[in-house]
């Protein structure tokens, strides 16, 4: 397959890659780049574990061909924490069990994260429909509900 | 993991460059968010050997709402479309579709072009290559027969794309341009009933923007999908309805509908209720003219009956809704 | 700096709401699963998938395949000739078929390639050449006279009949003022765990050494499994659990993804990551079977159970798995969650040319449940009773032992029912609802781990190591499969509060065979009972160290030190000992020390001698009561869950957070099950193989869960616990149709209550209402 030399920022951090023209997003962070934290969960589009912040907006690694992404700043889950400590909405996550076998999480988050971005102070309807495509199957979305609304009102 | 089968990604800065693309390769494809595209491609359904990316042509992400009307460029997000305040004040029908699709992961990207040039979908046409394979391939890919009526010689792949439905019974038109120059069709014009070939584009032709004429004084507009989850789920039936009241009763009624037919379709014989007063009678004859209209198959994994009898019920829903809410 | 300042938290770890000890891993993407470890250069290993759902195998070419570049390894059936299976006595699956197909979707072959488009190239040229046989997909066809036996050891396609009387039944039924019998079909449900199925192996060829990664519940069912069918010693294996992405039992077996990871790489000679795709993942199955249930009460005026009958039909799938034991839960659990005087149970697990069924959360329980606590709702109308009458009237009084002999020695199932009717305002709202709009409840109960083990080697049923060393740290090493329910975290909850020392000080390292002492898995909800004990009676055996340590050092009795994890101080002084002092002490002469604890259930849970007698035997029985609020949308067959009330009786809630977490993903599971999750086959071909047709709640219509936790402590639980992960999710579905039923009056016979399910039943009652309007003028002039 023709490769390309693909320049974004990844985190904050310059990036160049060579990569194919139908390489996913998701395959350039996970199998190029080591960022594992964006997870696999169903053959395309399905789930939102792959859900990944591009220019801002919540996105699918998994549906997303990394040579449109030039220029592009793309935010996994690994750009959250700073100094080794978590983000405000990580923490909520954590402290109120809004993570259970925890595969979900980095794109529930992501979700999350590109909402509160956008309403600091959405209501539980609009928590909702912002994470209606991430899908989790442990923990019945209760505490996730929780540790967004937690986030949302600084409990940090 | 290499996913997706090898093509070449082709970026043009012009729509007269994505068109000269588009038409030197028979088999490419054009890919605007990719939500539908790429999924399909994961699929083994295609393997396009050049993918033409509609996201640096000007002027596709054009989005003007006035008194005069609409225009909504193809490249327009689903997000911004639903989060658009002039779309939803003029258009509330096209603002609750475009939110009403997939989930914000999606809609960031998908757009409107893609989405109403969505694929038709069937039970036995979404599934891998290994499955496909197995049940001998179907009608709309690879096959000659269509599994869902296996004595026709038709494909009922269903249209599921919520976006027509609003759009048509708000009355848009859509922009094509193709390498013979530029055309308007009606929204609807865009649509054939065959699942195989639903979009009537000529190769190489292209959907550039949406035209929305100014509403009718007074018509208010809704729409409605049905499906069994609050996200994500295509729609199993879905409803748009176009309404103006008058002194005499209902002064305008357009009807649109998705979900149950390989194309998204303007319900016809609405013209006979102008005049009347939205009363049980009449809801009754809407549903009975929307039972009788749709033609849901087999392509879904829920009953083709209750998509019928839902699309029947939301209708006659929405006209009563928005006749109380323009009393 | 004021050395109070620096002192530890208090040490008191028990009833905490502790976030999980993993927690941080988990929300920063750190945490690494199966698929995230494999190393760069790692080849692709790949399966093919039969195309049929009942053939012979007539062939299986691989020459084309084997000859193309960057191909490293083919393996087929001939690759393996062993069977295997989780139950001893039932083995009959092999990791890649020989001589027959039975599913769509079994896999035939496997490849190992360098990249990912050469190995499906590869598949591409595998020729199967196969002729088929006739397949039956339900359990009618399968059983039916003439039909051709999956396997040739069992005629009629039965697997397993189970035939089971306890005490006198038709005098019970003879006794009852109402009698009713009533049938009900469910469809078959998936676990669909958000992770999809992966393994890693490595193959050491100099030391002829195996080392998988996989996402298994059961590390140690896997170890054996992986050495019977590569006839490897136990010893030149090595199985590593990473973070698991759910389970809900799909991964309490060895799955042959996993030992088809470990055929290619011993062939390839390399590292061998397998990835499955989500439709691979579905094809596994191992799911809640098709059930049809025909179940049969006899009541009392009062309510009381007089007599119970049930015939259970499931349709099991292809292969053994744990089919035999899922046939034998539905009967059992019939009993131990009302007093029941007489019971006749007739179980029918039938083979069939589906993906093998299994254990799922719940296990052999929830379809049997909903019958029986429907036909409790409908017979307590019958006899002018509310339904939370007719349960009182059958509440367990601890200790009991049921007909069938298993042993109850707590139940805090009245004070779940207190609790739920409270918080519901069941009394006020009930009956008063505007129509469309109900209110249902239902109870429901599970195992805290099966009594008897799987695999009968006489050791304990769980083993906890704990190793102090220099650092003062403690090493807690489980075999325990954590897979997101906070097992780790409530085994260092467990070992911290008998040392009274902060979690800090322990550090959990699990699931490495070479490492860490064999556990049987996470399977029956049996950690947190088994192994919660073992790890107090690890946790004793060091303190007993450390308190000898110190005693030794203060130069008095082991009996005059009074243990305070941080310190401790010999009684009736102010002679103190720092933990690091103790510590030194301990290790003089001694150096690392290395505790164990062990457990195992007592011998009075183990049930009774007839056949079948282990399984629903327990050491301790969870309870849960649930109260649903629906609304019914009459034209368009939807049902909305507006609020779910649920109390769980956990015994004691160790980690009261991860309790309410486990209790609500149970709740919300049960839900899934109830209103819109079920698989589907065409001509054997899984239609629903993908997460938009497998229809998982998502978080939008999802209700909010009102859960309330009870504490009945049991003797035998660690601190009085018992499971918390699957009790409550019975209960959801029958609590889901008895509200429907109260909305608008309408009882399903069958599960999922999909809208095309419910419109059809609504449109079928409005159709045949007309039909007795019509016929009555008949009716009366025929009188």
């Amino acid at each position: 397959m023709a490769k390309r030399v693909l320049s974004l920022v990844i985190n904050g951090r310059l990036r160049e890659e060579a990569v194919g023209d139908s390489t996913l997003l998701l395959d350039l962070l996970r199998e190029q780049l080591g960022l594992t934290g964006t997870k696999r969960g169903c053959d395309g589009g399905e789930c939102g574990a792959c859900t990944v912040i591009v220019d801002g907006k919540p996105q699918l690694a998994c549906l997303t061909l990394a040579a449109r992404c030039e220029g592009a700043h793309v935010e996994t889950v690994e750009a959250l924490a700073s100094g080794g400590r978590m983000s405000a909405l990580q923490a909520a996550f954590h402290e109120k069990l809004g993570t259970q076998c925890g595969f979900c999480t980095p794109g529930m988050i992501m979700a999350a994260e590109a909402l509160l971005r956008e309403n600091p102070a959405p209501d539980e309807a609009t928590i909702r429909e912002a994470l209606g495509g991430n899908l989790c199957r442990c923990t019945g979305y209760v505490k996730i509900i929780e540790a967004v609304q937690a986030a949302a009102g600084g409990a940090r | 993991m290499e996913r997706l089968p090898a093509f070449e990604l082709k970026r043009p800065a012009s729509l007269a460059q994505a068109i000269e693309w588009l038409a030197a390769t028979p088999e490419a494809r054009a890919i605007a968010g990719g939500t539908d595209l790429v999924p399909n491609l994961r699929d083994g359904i295609g393997a396009p050997p050049v993918l033409v990316d509609l996201s640096r042509v000007p002027g596709f992400d054009v989005l003007e709402v006035r008194t005069a009307g609409a225009r909504i460029g193809a490249g327009v997000t689903l997000a911004r479309l639903a989060s658009d305040a002039g779309v939803a004040a003029a258009l509330p029908a096209v603002s609750a579709a475009a939110a009403s699709i997939a989930g914000p992961g999606h809609r960031s990207v998908a757009t409107v072009g893609g989405n109403l040039c969505v694929d038709t979908r069937c039970v036995y046409y979404n599934q891998s290559e290994w499955w496909r394979k197995s049940n001998g391939y179907c009608l709309k890919h690879r096959g000659d027969t269509c599994h869902v009526a296996p004595t026709g010689t038709r494909c009922h792949a269903a249209y599921q794309g919520d976006l027509a439905p609003a759009l048509i019974a708000c009355g848009a038109s859509v922009e094509l341009a193709g390498t013979r120059g530029t055309r308007t069709i009606a929204l609807e014009d865009l649509y054939r009933d065959d699942g195989r070939a639903h979009l009537a584009l000529e190769p190489g032709e292209l959907v550039v923007a949406v035209v929305v004429p100014a509403q009718p004084r007074g018509a208010v507009s809704a729409y409605r999908k049905a499906r069994a989850r609050g996200a994500i789920d295509f729609p199993l039936a879905g409803v748009a309805v176009r309404l103006a009241i008058g002194a005499g009763g209902i002064a305008a009624i357009d009807v649109a509908l998705t979900g149950t037919n390989s194309r998204p379709f303007r319900l016809a014989g609405t013209d006979a209720w102008v005049g009347r007063a939205v009363d049980d009678a009449l809801l009754a004859e809407i549903g009975k003219a929307v039972q009788k209209q749709v033609s849901p198959m087999r392509t879904t994994v829920t009953q083709s009956n209750w998509r019928r009898q839902v699309a029947s019920v939301e209708a006659q829903r929405l006209v009563r809704e928005l006749a109380k809410a323009s009393a | 700096m004021n050395p109070e300042a620096k002192r530890p938290p208090p040490a008191k770890s028990v009833g905490v709401r502790q976030p999980l000890v993993d927690g941080v891993e988990k929300v920063t993407g750190a945490a690494r699963y199966t698929a995230d470890l494999a190393p760069r250069g790692a080849l692709v290993g790949a399966i093919l998938r039969s195309p049929v759902a009942h053939a012979r195998i007539r062939g299986v070419d691989t020459s084309r395949a084997r000859a193309m570049p960057g191909v490293r390894a083919v393996v087929t059936g001939e690759d393996c000739a062993i069977a295997y299976g989780v139950i001893p006595i039932a083995q009959n699956e092999y990791p890649l078929a020989r001589d027959r197909v039975r599913y769509c979707g079994e896999p035939v072959a496997a490849v190992a390639a360098d990249d990912a488009a050469t190995a499906q190239a590869a598949l591409a040229a595998i020729e199967l050449d196969l002729e088929p046989l006739p397949a039956y997909f339900d359990a009618k066809s399968a059983r039916a006279e003439g039909a051709v036996p999956l396997h040739e050891s069992k005629p009629g396609n039965l697997e397993r009949a189970v035939e089971q009387t306890f005490g006198d039944v038709d005098g019970g039924f003879a006794k009852a003022d109402l009698v009713r019998e009533h049938a009900f079909h469910y469809a078959e449900v998936n676990h669909a765990m958000m992770e999809p199925n992966a393994a890693v192996a490595h193959w050491d060829a100099e030391r002829g050494r195996l080392t998988l990664h996989s996402v298994t519940q059961v590390p140690y069912y896997v170890h054996l499994a992986l050495a019977r069918c590569l006839q490897l010693d136990e010893s030149a294996i090595r199985v590593v659990k990473p973070f698991v992405g759910g389970g809900f039992g799909h991964r309490t077996e060895t799955l042959n993804f996993e030992i088809v990871a470990g055929l290619l790489a011993r062939a390839a000679g390399g590292t061998v990551r397998l990835e499955l795709s989500r439709e691979e993942t579905f094809l596994t199955h191992r799911g809640r079977p098709e059930t049809d249930v025909r179940l049969k009460i006899g009541l009392t005026k009062a309510g009381a159970i007089t007599a119970v009958e049930a015939e259970v039909v499931q349709r099991g799938g292809a292969y053994a798995g744990y089919g035999l034991v899922t046939i034998l839960y539905a009967g059992a659990l019939l009993h131990a969650i009302y007093r029941v005087p007489a019971s006749r149970y007739h179980g029918f697990r039938v083979y069939s040319n589906t993906p093998p069924n299994g254990a799922m959360r719940g296990h052999g329980s929830v379809d049997v449940r909903h019958a029986f606590e429907t036909m409790l709702d409908t017979m307590a109308g019958e006899l002018g009773l509310d339904p939370f009458a007719v349960r009182r009237a059958n509440l367990i009084d601890a200790p009991h032992r049921t007909i069938n002999d298993l042993q109850v020695n707590s139940c805090g199932l009245g004070e779940c029912l207190d609790i739920v009717e409270r918080r519901s305002g069941w009394s006020d709202r009930r009956g008063k609802l505007p129509r469309g709009r109900g209110l249902g409840m239902a109870c429901s109960h599970y195992v805290s781990g099966s009594a008897k083990p799987v695999h009968w080697t006489g050791e304990p049923h769980a083993v906890i190591n704990l190793k102090l060393d220099f650092d003062g740290g403690i090493t807690v090493l489980t075999g325990a499969s954590d897979i997101g329910q906070g097992s780790s975290t409530l085994i260092s909850q467990a070992v911290a509060e008998v040392l009274h020392l902060p979690m800090s000080r322990l550090t959990v390292f699990a699931n490495d065979s070479v490492v860490t002492p064999k556990d049987n898995g996470s399977y029956s909800s049996r950690v947190s009972f088994m192994v919660g004990n073992a790890a107090i009676r690890a946790a004793d055996e060091m303190k007993r160290v450390l308190v000898a340590a110190a005693a030794r050092r203060l130069e008095v009795s082991p009996d005059d030190i009074e243990w305070d994890g941080e310190r401790c101080r010999v009684v009736g002084t102010d002679r103190e000992l720092g933990y690091r002092d103790v510590v030194t002490e301990a290790l003089r002469d001694a150096g690392t020390i290395t505790v164990k604890g062990t457990w195992s259930t007592p011998p009075e849970t183990q049930g009774g001698s007839f056949r079948g007698a282990a399984v629903g035997t327990s050491a301790g029985f969870s309870y849960a009561a649930e109260v649903v609020e629906v609304e019914v949308d009459e034209d368009t067959g939807m049902v909305r869950v507006l609020q779910v009330w649920v109390a769980h009786d956990c015994g004691r809630a160790i980690n009261p957070l991860a309790v309410e977490g486990q209790v609500q993903g149970s709740v919300w599971m049960g839900m899934g099950q109830a209103l819109c999750e079920e698989t589907q086959y065409l001509d054997g071909l899984h239609v629903r193989a993908n997460l938009l047709d497998y229809r998982m709640p998502t978080i939008v219509e999802s209700p909010p869960i009102d859960t309330s936790i009870v504490e009945a402590p049991d003797p035998n639980g660690p601190f009085g616990a018992k499971e918390a992960g699957e009790g409550s999710l019975s209960a959801f579905l029958p609590a889901l149709t008895n509200a429907i039923a109260d909305a608008i009056g309408l009882r399903l016979d069958e599960l999922p209550a999909s809208p095309d399910r419910v419109l059809e039943a609504i449109v079928a009652r409005r159709r045949a209402e007309r039909v007795r309007r019509a016929a009555k003028p008949a009716v009366q002039e025929a009188d």
